[in-house]
C-alpha cells in the first residue's frame, strides 16, 4: 500500500520522517546491518575509532539495561555501577581463577548480577521514588567496599589482571581484528531485540502501568510486587553481561575504581539524554556522551578544561529544554494494533480505509 | 570501654559535621520534596569563598558572612535558572534529580579549573580559636565545640523560622499543597527562592566550619560527605530539621564505632548500610512523618 | 541558514586541526599522558611542564636529537587521560596510531597505567611511567619501563629513618586504600620488621579522607611513637594537622611524593619534623640540579616536585636512548633503553632486566618551614 508523505511544511518533519522510515523499514534495516557489519573493515576503523565505537555500543547496552528499570517501570537507580562491577568481576574471576571460557562466564556474570538485582529489588516493595534511588546509591557504595575489602577473592585494590581475551573455535577476538566490536554489536542488538520484545509483551505493559500509576495498576490486577522485582532482575542481568564484556576489553585489567558512582551517573545520563523508555535513544545518548569528550576538546582546545563544566551544562539544558530526551518524541504513527484487531476492524469497516487508517 | 567512649566522642564530632550539611538538605526537601544533589557542591563552593576572602585579608568572620550570602545567592540562582522552569513545566521527578546532579558537576568543576582554584587540596584557616579541652585521654578541639554550638544554634534558628514566622508558615503551606498556597495569596516563587537561599547559606556555614576543623579543602570535598549527610538526613527523617541533626549524629557515631571495631575500611559505606536498614525497617526515618513516601 | 554556517565552521575547524597535525618532517614526538584536568590534574600538568622543559633544553642546546646524521626537533604532545581508565584506553589507541611518537611518558595512577600499558607493548611504543607502582607493571612487557623507584627500596629508607634516625619504639603504618597505598603500606610493614623495628599497628584510610580521629585514637592507644605514612601530601598534611590538633605527640615519615611545597602550605606548623626519603631534592647543592630548579621555577612559578622531576628525567632517558640507538627503529631504541646509565636530577638511574629503575635516596626533613637534608 502506497502512502503519500506530503511535504514537511504540511505535516511536520517528524510525521514525514516517521512515515518514511515506516515505509522503507526493511531496506533501512538492511542498510544499517550492512554498515554495522562492514564497519571494522572500512578504512575509518583504526584502533581508536574501533575502541570509541565499542564503548558507545557498550554504553548503549548499559543504557538499555537501566532503561528497563527506569524508562519502563519508572524506578530510578543510581547504583547501576554496582551491577556493572559485579558482572565484570564475576566474569574476570571465572576466567582467570577457574579457567572458564569467556562465553559461559559472561552468562554467569549476568546471572549473578540478576540474583543480586533480585535482592536489591526486595526493598522496592516498601520504598518508592526518591527513597529507592538512595538505596540503590548505597548499594553501589557497598559493592565498592566488598570489591576493595574481599582481598582473598577480588584481590582488593590491586585489581585483576591478565583477563584472557574471548575465543571461539580457536579464533581470538581482540580490538585490532574488530572482534570486540563484533561481540558488543551482537550483544547490543540482542539486548535491543530483547527489550523490544519485553516492551511489547504483557510484561512491558505491566511495567508501564506501574510507572504511570502504581496504585491503579495494582487495582487493575497487575501484581506490582512481582513485576517490580522482575524489572530489577532483567535490568541487572543486562548490566551484568555488559560488565562481563567490559572486563575483557579493558586490556585485561579491572580494579574497583572502574565502578564508582560517576559511572552510575554516566549510565543514567545516557538514558535521560537519549530519551527515557526508547531504545533508539540509548544508542543516540551513548554516542553523544561518549563522543562529546573525544570531539569537543579537539575542536575547541582552549575549552579543554571546561569540558566537565560543559558536560554539566549539557545535562541541565537537556532537562530544561527537552526532558523527554533527544529522541524521545511522541510517535505520530497510528497506534500499531494487533493483526486480529485490525482484521476485525476492517471487517466491521469502522476505520475508513481499513488497515492502517493513515490514508489521506 | 575507654576506646568505645573515644570512638563515640569522635563519632559525635564527625556527626556534627554531617548534621550541619544534613540540615540544608532537609530544609529544601521539607518544602519541595526534592533531593538537591547540588547541596554538596554548594558546600564546597562556600568553603572556597571563605578561602578566597581570607586570602584577600578580610578576616575570618567577615569572610564567612560574605561566603554565606554569596552561597545563598548561588543556590537561589540554581533554582531560578535550572529548577524553576522544570517545576513550571511539571517535569518528571527524574528530570530535577538529573538537573541537580548536573549543577553539582558544574560547580565542582568550575572550582577545579586551574585558573579558578585548581583541583589540588588547599590549606584552610583553622577554626581552633581557643584552647583544646582535655578530659583524661580524650581531647576535644575548640573547632569541634564551635561546630556543636553553631549546629545547635542553626537548628534553633531554622526551627523558629519554619515554625514561628510567616515565611515558615508559607513554607509549610507550600509543602502541603503548592496550588492551594498560591491561591491563598502566597508568593510561591519567592518563598521557594528564599528556601534555597537558606539551604545555600547553611551549606556555606557547614563548609566554613568543617573546612576549619580539618584545615584542608578541595573541590571534590562535597561529594562523599554530601552523600553521607544526605543519608543522615534520611535516617533522621528527611524534611524534619531536628531529625537531620540526630541522623547526622547517629551516622557519625555508628561510622566511628564501626571503624574502631571492624576496621577503618568499612567507614565510608557504613552510612549507607544504616540508611538501607532504616529505610527497610522504618521507611520514613527516625522522626519522619507518616505517608510522605507516596508521591 | 545559521545552521549551515555553524556546520561549515565546525568542519573548517576540524580540517584546520587536521592540517596542523600533517606537517611533521624532521620531528620526533614524545607523548605525555596523564590527568591534565580533573582530579590529580596537578600531576599530569607537572609531567607536561617538566617534559617541555627537557625538550626545550635539548632543542636549544643541541638543536634536537641526533639520530645517525640527521637532527630532529623534539615536540611534546599532551594527552589528557582525566584519571579515567576508559579514557586512558582510548588515548593509548590514539597515541599508537601516530607513527611520529617515539615514546610515551606517563599515566599517573597505577591502575590507569595498567590499562594503557598493554596497548603500548602491543604496538611496540616505549612507555616510561614516572609514577606507576603496581608490582606487575613493568612485567607487562619489554617496552614498559618505570622511572619510579621500586617501592620496597623507598620504604626501606623510610623504615631506616623511623627506626634509626627517630628511634621509634612502636612504629605504626597509615596507608591510603589505593593500589599504591596498599603496596607501599605492605612494604613498610615488611621493611620495619626486616630492620629489627617493632611494628605495632596498621591503619587504612580512603584517599579522600580528612577525618583521622579514629585512626589517631588507635595509634595513641597502641603507644605508637613513629608513624610511616603511605599517602600523598593530600593525606599526610591533614593527618599531621589532625595529630597536632588532638595533642598527639608523634613523629611522621612520609614517602618521596610527600616532598612538595603543598605539604608545607597545608600542614603549616604541623609539618615541622616530618621526614621523607627522596630521590630528588631541590636543595641539592649539585649545580646541575640548581640550574634545573631555577629553570623550572622561572618557567612555571613553583619548585619542581619529586614526581615531576622523575617525568623530567624520563624524557632525558628516552632521548638519550634514541641517540644511542642511532636509528629510528622502535626495537633498537627499546634495546638501547636497557643500557641506560643516566645521571639525572632524580639521581643516577639504570634499568634492570624488567625495566625497573634503580635509584639512591636522600633523607630530608622539614625544619623551620622548609625542607632540608636530614643530618
Amino acid at each position: 500500500m502506497k502512502k503519500k508523505l506530503g511535504t514537511i511544511r504540511e505535516n511536520g518533519f517528524l510525521y514525514v520522517f516517521e512515515h518514511f522510515i515506516d515505509a522503507h523499514r526493511a531496506a533501512l534495516i538492511a542498510l544499517l546491518a550492512l554498515l554495522a557489519i562492514a564497519f571494522p573493515y572500512t578504512p575509518v576503523a583504526d584502533r581508536s575509532t574501533q575502541r570509541i565505537v565499542t564503548m558507545i555500543l557498550l554504553y548503549a547496552m548499559l543504557g538499555m539495561g537501566l532503561n528497563v528499570l527506569t524508562g519502563y517501570a519508572g524506578m530510578v537507580s543510581l547504583g547501576h555501577a554496582g551491577f556493572y562491577g559485579i558482572g565484570a568481576y564475576c566474569c574476570a574471576l571465572l576466567t582467570t581463577r577457574l579457567n572458564f571460557s569467556f562465553w559461559p562466564a559472561l552468562l554467569l556474570a549476568g546471572c549473578l548480577a540478576a540474583l543480586v538485582g533480585f535482592l536489591l529489588g526486595l526493598p522496592s516493595l516498601r520504598l518508592s521514588g526518591t527513597y529507592l534511588s538512595i538505596v540503590t546509591l548505597g548499594f553501589c557504595e557497598i559493592v565498592q567496599m566488598v570489591l576493595k575489602q574481599w582481598d582473598s577473592v577480588t584481590n582488593g585494590n590491586y585489581g585483576i589482571r591478565n583477563i584472557p581475551k574471548p575465543e571461539l573455535f580457536g579464533h581470538q577476538f581482540n580490538l585490532q581484528n574488530g572482534g570486540f566490536y563484533q561481540i558488543i554489536l551482537a550483544l547490543s542488538v540482542l539486548t535491543a531485540l530483547g527489550c523490544l520484545a519485553i516492551k511489547r509483551s504483557k510484561y512491558g505493559r505491566a511495567f508501564q502501568a506501574i510507572r504511570d500509576d502504581e496504585l491503579a495498576a495494582g487495582m487493575m490486577g497487575v501484581r506490582t510486587a512481582r513485576y517490580k522485582i522482575l524489572a530489577f532482575v532483567i535490568s541487572a542481568f543486562i548490566t551484568g553481561v555488559a560488565g562481563g564484556f567490559y572486563s575483557v576489553i579493558n586490556n585485561g585489567y579491572i580494579e574497583p575504581n572502574n565502578f564508582v558512582f560517576n559511572v552510575s551517573v554516566l549510565i543514567i545520563s545516557v538514558v535521560v539524554v537519549g530519551g527515557l523508555g526508547t531504545i533508539r535513544g540509548m544508542f543516540f545518548g551513548a554516542a553523544l556522551l561518549q563522543l562529546f569528550p573525544q570531539v569537543f576538546p579537539q575542536v575547541f582546545r582552549f575549552l579543554n578544561e571546561w569540558r566537565f563544566v560543559i558536560y554539566g551544562v549539557l545535562l541541565v539544558a537537556a532537562m530544561r529544554f527537552r526532558p523527554q530526551g533527544a529522541l524521545g518524541w511522541q510517535s505520530t504513527l497510528p497506534y500499531p494494533l494487533s493483526r486480529r484487531t485490525r482484521e476485525e476492524l476492517a471487517h466491521r469497516s469502522v476505520l475508513p480505509g481499513g488497515e492502517k487508517g493513515a490514508t489521506p | 570501654m575507654q576506646t568505645f567512649l573515644g570512638a563515640v566522642i569522635n563519632g559525635l564530632a564527625l556527626g556534627m559535621a554531617y548534621a550541619l550539611i544534613a540540615v540544608g538538605y532537609s530544609m529544601v526537601f521539607g518544602v519541595l520534596r526534592l533531593i538537591n544533589f547540588s547541596h554538596g557542591a554548594v558546600y564546597a563552593f562556600g568553603a572556597y569563598m571563605v578561602f578566597f576572602f581570607v586570602s584577600l585579608k578580610l578576616g575570618l568572620l567577615a569572610s564567612i558572612l560574605l561566603s554565606v550570602v554569596i552561597s545563598g545567592l548561588l543556590a537561589m540562582l540554581v533554582d531560578k535558572v535550572a529548577l524553576e522552569p522544570l517545576r513550571k513545566k511539571k517535569s518528571i521527578p527524574i528530570a530535577t534529580l538529573i538537573t541537580t546532579i548536573g549543577v553539582s558537576f558544574i560547580i565542582q568543576n568550575v572550582l577545579s579549573i586551574e585558573y579558578v582554584f585548581g583541583s589540588e587540596r588547599r590549606a584552610f584557616p583553622s577554626t581552633n580559636l581557643f584552647a583544646n579541652l582535655s578530659i583524661g585521654n580524650i581531647t576535644i578541639q575548640s573547632s569541634q565545640i564551635i561546630m556543636l554550638i553553631v549546629a545547635v544554634l542553626l537548628l534553633g534558628v531554622l526551627t523558629f523560622l519554619v515554625q514561628g514566622t510567616k515565611v515558615g508558615l508559607a513554607m509549610r503551606a507550600i509543602e502541603q499543597n503548592r496550588k492551594a498556597a498560591h491561591l491563598a495569596g502566597i508568593n510561591v516563587d519567592l518563598v521557594i527562592s528564599f528556601t534555597f537561599f537558606i539551604g545555600g547559606a547553611c551549606a556555606a556555614i557547614a563548609g566554613a566550619l568543617i573546612g576549619g576543623y580539618y584545615g584542608v579543602i578541595n573541590p571534590g570535598m562535597g561529594s562523599t560527605i554530601g552523600l553521607k549527610a544526605f543519608a543522615a538526613a534520611v535516617v533522621g527523617g528527611i524534611g524534619v530539621l531536628h531529625g537531620a541533626v540526630v541522623g547526622g549524629l547517629v551516622v557519625g557515631v555508628v561510622e566511628c564505632v564501626a571503624a574502631q571495631y571492624l576496621g577503618s575500611n568499612v567507614r565510608d559505606p557504613m552510612a549507607f548500610v544504616i540508611l538501607i536498614l532504616i529505610l527497610i525497617l522504618k521507611p520514613n526515618g527516625l522522626f519522619g512523618k507518616k505517608g510522605i513516601t507516596k508521591v | 541558514m545559521k545552521k549551515w554556517i555553524a556546520i561549515i565552521l565546525v568542519a573548517a575547524l576540524i580540517a584546520l586541526s587536521g592540517v596542523s597535525l600533517a606537517e611533521s618532517e624532521g620531528i620526533i614526538k614524545i607523548a605525555v599522558a596523564g590527568p591534565m584536568t580533573g582530579d590529580n590534574a596537578e600531576y599530569g600538568i607537572g609531567f607536561a611542564n617538566a617534559a617541555k622543559l627537557m625538550a626545550e633544553k635539548w632543542n636549544s642546546e643541541k638543536g634536537g636529537v641526533h639520530v645517525g646524521d640527521e637532527t630532529y626537533k623534539i615536540e611534546i604532545v599532551e594527552y589528557d587521560d582525566k584519571s579515567d581508565s576508559d579514557e586512558a584506553a582510548i588515548i593509548a589507541e590514539n597515541i599508537v596510531s601516530d607513527p611520529d611518537i617515539w615514546g610515551v611518558i606517563g599515566h599517573f595512577a597505577s591502575g590507569i597505567c595498567m590499562v594503557a600499558a598493554p596497548t603500548y607493548q602491543d604496538a611496540q611504543y616505549i612507555n616510561i611511567s614516572p609514577t606507576s607502582s603496581h608490582a606487575d607493571y613493568s612485567g607487562i612487557g619489554d617496552y614498559i619501563f618505570r622511572n619510579n623507584t621500586v617501592i620496597t627500596v623507598e620504604t626501606a629508607t623510610g623504615a631506616d629513618i623511623a627506626i634509626n634516625d627517630l628511634g621509634g619504639q612502636n612504629i605504626g603504618v597509615l596507608s591510603i586504600d589505593t593500589e599504591w597505598g596498599v603496596s607501599a603500606g605492605d612494604a613498610m610493614e615488611a621493611n620495619i620488621e626486616a630492620l629489627g623495628g617493632n611494628f605495632v599497628l596498621r591503619q587504612e584510610v580512603s584517599e579522600s579522607a580528612v577525618d583521622f580521629a579514629t585512626e589517631i585514637a588507635n595509634f595513641r592507644d597502641a603507644n605508637v611513637d613513629v608513624i610511616m605514612v603511605a599517602g600523598m601530601y593530600g593525606t599526610l598534611a591533614p593527618f599531621a594537622v589532625a595529630c597536632k590538633n588532638s595533642g598527639y605527640d608523634v613523629r611522621l615519615v612520609g614517602c618521596s611524593n610527600a616532598y612538595t611545597d603543598n605539604l608545607l602550605s597545608i600542614a603549616g606548623d604541623a609539618a615541622e619534623g616530618i621526614y621523607a626519603p627522596v630521590s630528588f631534592f631541590a636543595g641539592n647543592p649539585d649545580p646541575a640540579v640548581q640550574e634545573y630548579v631555577q629553570a623550572y621555577t622561572d618557567a612555571y612559578g613553583t619548585a619542581p616536585s619529586a614526581l615531576t622531576t622523575q617525568a623530567y628525567d624520563s624524557v632525558g632517558i628516552l632521548l638519550e636512548a634514541i641517540e644511542r640507538a642511532g636509528v629510528l627503529d622502535r626495537e633498537a631504541v627499546k634495546d638501547a633503553m636497557y643500557e641506560t646509565d643516566y645521571q639525572g636530577m632524580s639521581g643516577y638511574t639504570t634499568f634492570d632486566e624488567i625495566g625497573d629503575a634503580q635509584k639512591v635516596f636522600t633523607k630530608i626533613v622539614v625544619r623551620n618551614g622548609a625542607f632540608v637534608v636530614a643530618e
